[in-house]
């Protein structure tokens, strides 16, 4: 009985193990990896423009002017509407320059109410300067199929997300006229 | 470090020990939990957005929130990993050992777990309510102005979160202490010392996050927790019916266990399901991407 070479047996075992340990190694690239590096470098602020990234403009960085801290989301609660007629108004958020509310009717949830600093998110006003419509007398867009918001003082952003296809456009414009957004224009 | 969101999100499970548990549960909270997986996927879900420049913002967004370790999301996530203690071998052997459809939970598995003492378990089961109410204030922050907004917010656990409160009801608190959990739990409580508390595993890993300052005071937070949300755990097993034959008859549909073997079922779901982190991760998520959303 005759064995074959040793080298003819370690070769396709070392083979193998190099294409185990290159598989393992490898990571497939995600969509997220550059904000998740961006993030976690720090010399990068939570208040960084991502939209940068897209149109790299290094001498000039198209920021939106910072706005000074953040207020407490606490501040913002006293401006959502009340709840009245069958529906109810239950908070759900309250972060640093945030607070956010669920729009529900009986046990449906129709939208998603919330009030946010741009001081957290300078690059959030940006669409608001692009854009030519006006809700209440504030600036205002549409973003993808569910979401309305305007921007008030000139700071906060007041968003309403539908959760319902019945709760449209037109329901979206009518509850972001029931905040209190003079009173909210004038909080500093 | 720890791992980015998304990658927490992406590697959630779609078939393990876990999801059996959770999904033989579903007769608890019919239809609310739907084990949705995938950050990309789960920014599609809460959102119910399609365009892709859009879903890039608020992943982006999301991101840049959850790698901020002042905003509280991090040390939620590392709560909810912290508090299950799953050991993924005996969870995959398990799974090997399948016959047909089913674990027999006898013979050599059932020999790998040891059922916990009554009292340990009850500390277990309470120092879960605490990280839920510690992790719900660092995701959500303590919502409106009044105790009765707070008390309404918590009243909107549906979805993963609700799952987990079954989860709770039932495999840390029916199976291994009985129908009246609540009750033995209570008077548990009223005889564990601070010394008992530091000799237990899971105290220790999560006690930098738990309110109280000393061990005595701690104890006496934990107490004021399971106390204070006993009514909603009785309302919540007397409104289903909730027994623990009823939970086994269900969960034997994939595990073979005898129903005077329960201890060990319990030692055994204690051991190879990590229920607490799974929908954990995705309310952090959910909750992450609502507030990414709005803030875009």
């Amino acid at each position: 009985m005759t064995f074959p070479p040793l080298r003819k047996i370690l070769a396709p075992v070392f083979l193998a193990i190099l294409l185990m340990l290159t598989a393992c190694g490898t990571k497939t690239p995600s969509r997220w990896d550059q904000a998740q590096q961006d993030s976690t470098n720090k010399r990068t602020q939570i208040q960084r423009d991502n939209t940068q990234k897209r149109t790299p403009t290094p001498n000039a960085p198209n920021r939106a002017p910072v706005v000074g801290k953040p207020l407490s989301g606490a501040t913002f609660n006293k401006f959502f509407p009340a709840a009245s007629g069958g529906y109810q108004r239950v908070y759900t958020q309250e972060k640093q320059g945030f607070a956010e509310a669920k729009l529900k009717k009986g046990s449906k949830d129709l939208a998603v109410l919330s009030i946010s600093d741009t001081a957290n998110n300078p690059t959030a006003v940006q669409k608001f300067q692009q854009s030519s419509q006006k809700i209440g007398g504030y600036p205002a867009v549409s973003q993808g199929n569910n979401g309305t918001a305007i921007l008030v003082g000139d700071r906060f952003q007041v968003k309403i997300q539908s959760r319902d296809p019945a709760f449209t456009q037109s329901d979206r414009e009518a509850w972001l006229q029931k905040f209190n957004l003079s009173g909210l224009a004038r909080t500093r | 470090m720890s791992k980015p969101i998304f990658q927490l999100v992406d590697e959630l499970p779609t078939n393990n020990m876990t999801i059996f548990v959770l999904r033989s549960l579903d007769f608890v909270v019919p239809g609310e939990w739907q084990n949705v997986v995938g950050f990309t996927n789960t920014v599609r879900h809460v959102t119910g957005e399609t365009d892709e420049e859009l879903i890039q913002q608020i992943g982006e967004r999301a991101i840049y929130l959850y790698n901020d370790k002042s905003q509280g999301y991090q040390r939620a996530m590392w709560l909810y990993q912290t508090v299950d203690s799953a050991d993924a071998a005996l969870g995959a052997a398990a799974i090997a050992n399948k016959v047909g459809d089913k674990i027999p939970l006898l013979g050599g598995l059932l020999t790998k777990v040891t059922p916990k003492a009554e009292k340990a378990q009850t500390i277990d089961l309470s120092l879960k309510l605490v990280v839920e109410l510690v992790a719900f204030c660092q995701i959500n922050g303590i919502p409106g102005d009044s105790i009765g907004d707070f008390v309404a917010s918590l009243g909107e656990y549906s979805g993963e979160s609700l799952m987990r409160m079954a989860g709770l009801v039932c495999i840390d608190g029916l199976i291994p202490l009985g129908s009246d959990f609540i009750l033995k739990g209570l008077s548990y409580l009223s005889q564990t010392t601070p010394s008992d508390l530091e000799q237990n595993n899971t105290f220790n890993s999560v006690k930098s996050l738990i309110p109280g300052g000393s061990t005595a005071g701690q104890l006496s937070f934990i107490t004021e927790s399971f106390d204070s949300v006993k009514g909603w755990m009785t309302g919540f097993v007397a409104e289903r019916g909730l027994t623990p034959e009823k939970v086994v008859s269900n969960m034997q549909r994939f595990v073979e266990i005898s129903s005077d073997k329960l201890d060990y079922l319990g030692a055994f779901l204690d051991m190879t399901t990590n229920y607490y982190e799974h929908t954990g991760t995705q309310t952090l998520a959910r909750r992450l991407i609502e507030r990414a959303s709005a803030e875009i």
